[in-house]
C-alpha cells in the first residue's frame, strides 16, 4: 500500500489550510508550511505581502533533515527530542513544531513578526491542526495507482530520459 | 516508503545514492542535474565540506509530470560516503524507496565497496528494511581507470548471486548515469503496482 504522508484529505485539508492562513495573519509571519518528516511539502501558505519564497522543495528538505539531525542529537543525551527549534538571523527566522510523529509545522518569519507572537500562534495553530486530524474520520480517497499508474509513469520516464542510453 | 499526498495530489518517491567515499555519488547527481530539462528539475542542494566531500547529503528533486491526476516526483539524495558520517547516512535512509549503490572500480577500493554495502544493510535494518525487498541497482563507476578491476570480480564481491541490475559508468563523463536511475525508478514503480 501507498502510505499517505498524513491523513489529510478534502474538507480536513481545507480546514488546515484555513488554519495556516490564520497563523500568518495573527503572527504576521511570511510563510506557513506543513511538511512531512521526509521533507515533502504537504500544504503551504504565503502571506499576501510576503516576497516570493525560495524553492519550497529545498526548504522542506533542509528543515526536515535538520529536524531529524536535531532529534538524533537529543537522543545522544537520552532525550526524545528538543523542545524547541528556532533559527534566527537579522533578516529571517524559522520556527518548527512537530505534528505527531509524521509531520512538521514550519513558520517562516522576518523582523515584522516578533518571535513571541510567532511561537504563540504557531503553537495555537498546532493544537487546532491536531484537533482536525483527530476529528477526521473521512475515509482516504481511492487513488488510481494500480498497474495503469506504473505504465503511465514508466512512459513519462522514457520521455524524460530517452532510451536511457547516455551519449 | 512512497508517500501519497492527497491534499496536494502528489505521489513522491525517495531514491538514495549510496556507496563508499569518493565513489562518485555526488558526481551522479550533478550530471543528472546538468542533463535533465529545466521544467523537470528543481534546485540541487549540497551540504558539503570545503573540499567538496558530502557532509550530510545532496538533494535533487525530479518532476515526472502528472500521472492519473497525481503530480509524480522523485527526490534524489546522496549520502556521505566517509565512514565516520554514519549517523547522517542512517537519517537519509529514512523513508527510502530505492537505492543506487555507486561502487568504485579502483582496486584499492574493493574492500571499501564491500564495507559500504554491509553498512547499507545494517542501516536499512535499523529502519526495518532489507536490501532483498527494496528496489536496488549497482553502478560500477570509474570504468575509465587504467587499472579498473574486472566487472565480474567486483560483482562476485558485491552481488555474488547476480540479483541486482548492474551498470558500468564513467559518471564524470555522463556515461552510465541515466541507466541506473531509470532502472531503479522503474523498479520502484513496478513494486508500487504489485502492492496496489
Ligand atoms: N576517474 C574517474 N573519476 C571520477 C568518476 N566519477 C567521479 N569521479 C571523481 O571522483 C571524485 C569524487 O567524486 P564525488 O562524486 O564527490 O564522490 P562521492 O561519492 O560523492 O564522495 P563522498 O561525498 O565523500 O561520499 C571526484 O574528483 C570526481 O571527479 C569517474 O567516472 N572516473
Ligand atoms: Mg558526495
Amino acid at each position: 500500500m501507498l502510505e499517505p504522508s498524513l491523513d489529510l484529505y478534502g474538507e480536513a485539508a481545507e480546514r488546515v489550510e484555513g488554519l495556516l492562513v490564520d497563523l500568518l495573519t495573527q503572527s504576521r509571519a511570511r510563510y506557513a508550511l506543513l511538511i512531512d518528516r521526509q521533507g515533502f511539502v504537504i500544504l503551504h501558505r504565503r502571506a499576501a505581502w510576503a516576497p516570493k519564497p525560495p524553492s519550497l522543495d529545498s526548504l522542506a528538505t533542509l528543515i526536515a533533515s535538520n529536524h531529524s539531525a536535531n532529534e538524533a542529537i537529543a537522543q545522544l543525551f537520552g532525550e526524545a527530542s528538543f523542545r524547541e527549534t528556532v533559527q534566527q538571523s537579522d533578516g529571517v527566522g524559522t520556527y518548527v513544531e512537530s505534528v505527531g510523529d509524521k509531520a512538521l509545522l514550519v513558520t517562516v518569519f522576518d523582523a515584522s513578526a516578533p518571535l513571541g507572537k510567532v511561537k504563540l500562534f504557531t503553537k495555537r495553530a498546532l493544537e487546532r491542526i491536531q484537533a482536525v486530524l483527530e476529528e477526521t474520520r473521512e475515509a482516504a480517497p481511492v487513488a488510481d495507482i494500480g498497474g495503469s499508474f506504473s505504465v503511465h509513469a514508466g512512459a513519462l520516464l522514457d520521455e524524460l530520459f530517452g532510451d536511457g542510453k547516455t551519449p | 516508503m512512497s508517500t501519497i499526498n492527497f491534499a496536494a495530489r502528489e505521489i513522491n518517491f525517495k531514491l538514495v545514492y549510496y556507496g563508499p567515499g569518493l565513489s562518485g555519488k555526488t558526481t551522479n547527481l550533478k550530471q543528472i542535474h546538468a542533463h535533465v530539462p529545466v521544467e523537470s528539475k528543481g534546485e540541487m542542494v549540497s551540504l558539503q565540506t570545503e573540499d567538496e566531500r558530502t557532509l550530510f547529503f545532496d538533494f535533487l528533486p525530479l518532476d515526472l509530470g502528472k500521472v492519473n491526476g497525481f503530480k509524480t516526483r522523485f527526490h534524489l539524495y546522496t549520502v556521505p560516503g566517509q565512514v565516520f558520517y554514519n549517523a547522517s547516512r542512517r537519517l537519509i535512509l529514512r523513508g527510502v524507496d530505492g537505492v543506487v549503490f555507486v561502487a568504485d572500480s579502483a582496486p584499492n577500493r574493493l574492500r571499501a565497496n564491500a564495507e559500504s554495502l554491509r553498512n547499507l544493510r545494517e542501516n536499512l535494518a535499523e529502519h526495518g528494511l532489507s536490501l532483498g525487498d527494496l528496489p536496488y541497482v549497482i553502478q560500477l563507476n570509474k570504468r575509465d581507470l587504467a587499472d579498473a578491476l574486472p566487472v565480474d570480480m567486483i560483482r562476485a564481491v558485491l552481488d555474488p548471486d547476480g540479483v541486482a541490475p548492474l551498470f558500468e559508468a564513467v559518471a564524470q563523463r555522463h556515461v552510465g548515469v541515466i541507466e541506473p536511475l531509470k532502472a531503479v525508478s522503474k523498479l520502484v514503480l513496478e513494486k508500487l503496482a504489485q502492492r496496489a
